[in-house]
């Protein structure tokens, strides 16, 4: 397999509203960051994946056939990957496998996603129709018609989980919420950046049951956009690539009253198993210098912890106790601010994640940067009760030799494997 | 500024099913002030579809909930697990199942309390939706519970189907109550 590194990367700021930018427009804009970082010209991409979730959020099925075109790609391969919240993870995952299996040298992954053109004129808001359109997702013979949320499929395992383990605690929760607004603090194209105490969080109201309004994620609008390359071309390309050395897809059973422990995330336990064991992580909790989890709720963010082996079975509330988390501590977890801080423009949002952990280990993070960071862990979740996780390991590896002098920066087809 | 509003108004009332009223609430701006020519500009649209679904092999659970009162699981025949929601078919054993009538009581395995809901459940806030091991059946389905008090909802909680009176071969057929209260159809 060839090794795959992210050269480029841009984004637009993540917001509850772009009211003056379609989703082709705000994709443009992504792309264009993306191609512009990577220094290489559209032409020279060998193919897109797009990522984007919900065809009733932009009003159109099929949107990524005219991205391609508004985008300038026409006739270059393409293919979307639609996975729920897992979106942008699987999107830069099947990314990854174009270019491991030799066929492409330089690949384009792409998420974005409108939220909120959608409008429910009773209340005057876009939020019951935004969940509305998010609830034709669920099983819409058995589990459409009780009312099931996002929140709630996410609630369903926690409650379980709390109910045998005695933690996360609500408060605990609450610190996951703090944490997260507070590092999008340092992120410009962060939607939530917020400073709140544990009390803001805990008397903010009852959205469903344990998660209280800061627990949750905002709906969000933007698009995101990686540059994936070869190592040849990567090499030529930068002296600094970061490399995903690491990948996992696994989809659980959609209906998750089939599953054998409901208290488990269970495709983020696979898909990290196989993250770590391509990437030669054996101690994750040691090797890994910080992570991008998927905190669509604060309770999520906690759960992750467990079944991404950084602490025991029931242990995940202790890691934000005792500080391991927080941006000054072992193993910062969301330093772009995660879904709760940053956002979550559902299709772009594990681009954003993807693309947040390569400028870390590029030592390009700004004021979000974590010292010597080296090793990093992205997360996409996604589907009922979490059912699919993306995970990738984004590493920087020391140059051995002298790079490639001569830049080498065609995207085609290759000749043969 | 939008020329004819009662025409305007009355072609988005019929195209977006929504009261003319409410589009000119939300459309206030557009249809009274002065945009420039560049301001974004918001549209009233709808994405509709209707169904005739067929329910294909698992009708008989509709139409046993809708006429008969009953709950169905359906049991492999090869391995004998029960699966709730039912299918034809076991996934386990690539075996067909057979239909299997379950009983009216079920614990609670997990729940949660939905206090901000969609459109379509905007007046039933807060609601209960819960995962129910139905007694007989092998897997957990989804199901809301119906509380006098929502602070009741609970782990290990012990509940018993009720059925509505009007049923039409949905899952809004029945819920679950307490197993130990009495509760009017709601």
């Amino acid at each position: 397999m060839d090794k795959v590194a992210i050269v480029g990367f841009g984004t637009t700021p993540f917001r509850a509203r772009w009211i003056e930018k379609t989703y082709y427009e705000l994709a443009y804009d992504a792309a264009k960051l993306a191609l512009e970082d990577a220094g290489i010209d559209r032409k020279e991409v060998g193919g897109v994946v797009y990522g984007i979730y919900n065809e009733l959020f932009e009003r159109q099925f099929m949107p990524d056939v005219y991205i391609h075109n508004y985008i300038g790609m026409g006739l270059k391969p393409s293919v979307r990957v639609a996975t729920g919240g897992a979106t942008g993870g699987a999107a830069v995952f099947v990314g990854w496998t174009w270019i491991a299996s030799g066929l492409y040298d330089i690949v384009m992954v792409l998420g974005v996603e409108k939220a909120t053109d959608n409008y429910n004129y009773a209340v005057g808001h876009s939020t019951p129709e935004t969940l509305k359109a998010i609830l034709f997702s669920g099983d819409m013979t058995f589990e459409n018609p009780s009312g099931l949320t996002a929140a709630a499929s996410y609630a369903l395992p926690l409650i379980a989980h709390i109910d045998r383990y005695g933690s996360p605690t609500e408060k605990q929760m609450a610190m996951v919420a703090v944490k997260n607004h507070k590092n999008a603090m340092n992120n410009p194209n962060a939607q939530s950046p917020k400073l709140l105490s544990v009390d803001d969080v805990l008397g903010s109201k009852m959205i469903t049951y344990p998660f209280k309004f800061y627990d949750n994620c905002l709906y969000s609008e933007g698009a995101s956009a990686v540059v994936l390359a070869s190592e040849r071309v990567a090499r030529s390309l930068s002296d600094n690539p970061a490399w995903i050395t690491g990948v996992g897809l696994s989809l659980d059973k959609a209906f998750a009253g089939e599953r054998d422990d409901i208290t488990v995330f269970t495709s983020s336990l696979h898909a990290g198993r196989d993250a770590y064991r391509m990437a030669s992580i054996k101690s994750p909790a040691r090797e890994l210098d910080f992570a991008e989890l998927h905190d669509a709720f604060t309770g999520a963010e906690i759960l992750s912890y467990e079944a991404f082996d950084l602490c025991g079975p029931g242990q995940g509330g202790r890691l934000i106790e005792d500080g391991v988390v927080e941006m000054t501590g072992a193993l910062p977890v969301n330093p772009s601010g995660g879904l709760i801080g940053c956002g979550h423009a559902v299709g772009a949002t594990g681009v954003m994640q993807t693309g947040e952990a390569a400028l870390q280990v590029q030592g390009r993070a700004g004021k979000r940067q974590v010292k010597n960071a080296r090793t990093g862990l992205v997360q996409s979740i996604g589907g009922p009760a979490t059912a699919w996780t993306a995970a990738l390991i984004v590493q920087r590896i020391e140059k051995t030799g002298a790079g490639t002098k001569k830049r080498i920066a065609s995207g085609r087809r290759r000749k043969g494997p | 500024m939008i020329k004819d509003r009662e025409k305007w108004l009355e072609h988005a009332s019929q195209k977006i099913k929504v009261p003319q009223e409410l589009i000119a609430k939300a459309f206030k701006d557009e249809i009274d002030g002065t945009p420039a020519m560049d301001a974004p500009l918001e549209i009233p649209d709808i994405m509709d579809i209707t169904y005739k679904y067929s329910y294909g092999g698992i009708s008989r659970f509709f139409r046993e909930l809708r006429d008969n009162r009953r709950l169905y699981g359906s049991k492999c025949t090869h391995c004998g697990k029960v699966w709730l929601p039912p299918r034809i078919n076991c996934n386990e054993c690539y075996a067909p199942t057979e239909w299997v009538e379950l009983g009216e009581t079920a614990e609670v395995v997990t729940y949660t309390v939905v206090y901000y809901g969609t459109s379509t459940f905007y007046d039933r806030v807060p609601y209960v939706c819960a995962f129910v091991k139905v007694e007989g059946a092998d897997t957990l389905i989804m199901q809301n519970i119906f509380l006098k008090d929502i602070k009741m909802a609970k782990v290990g909680m012990k509940v018993k189907i009720q059925f509505k009176e009007q049923r039409n071969g949905d899952m809004g057929d029945f819920w679950y109550v307490p197993a130990d209260g009495v509760y009017d159809n709601v």
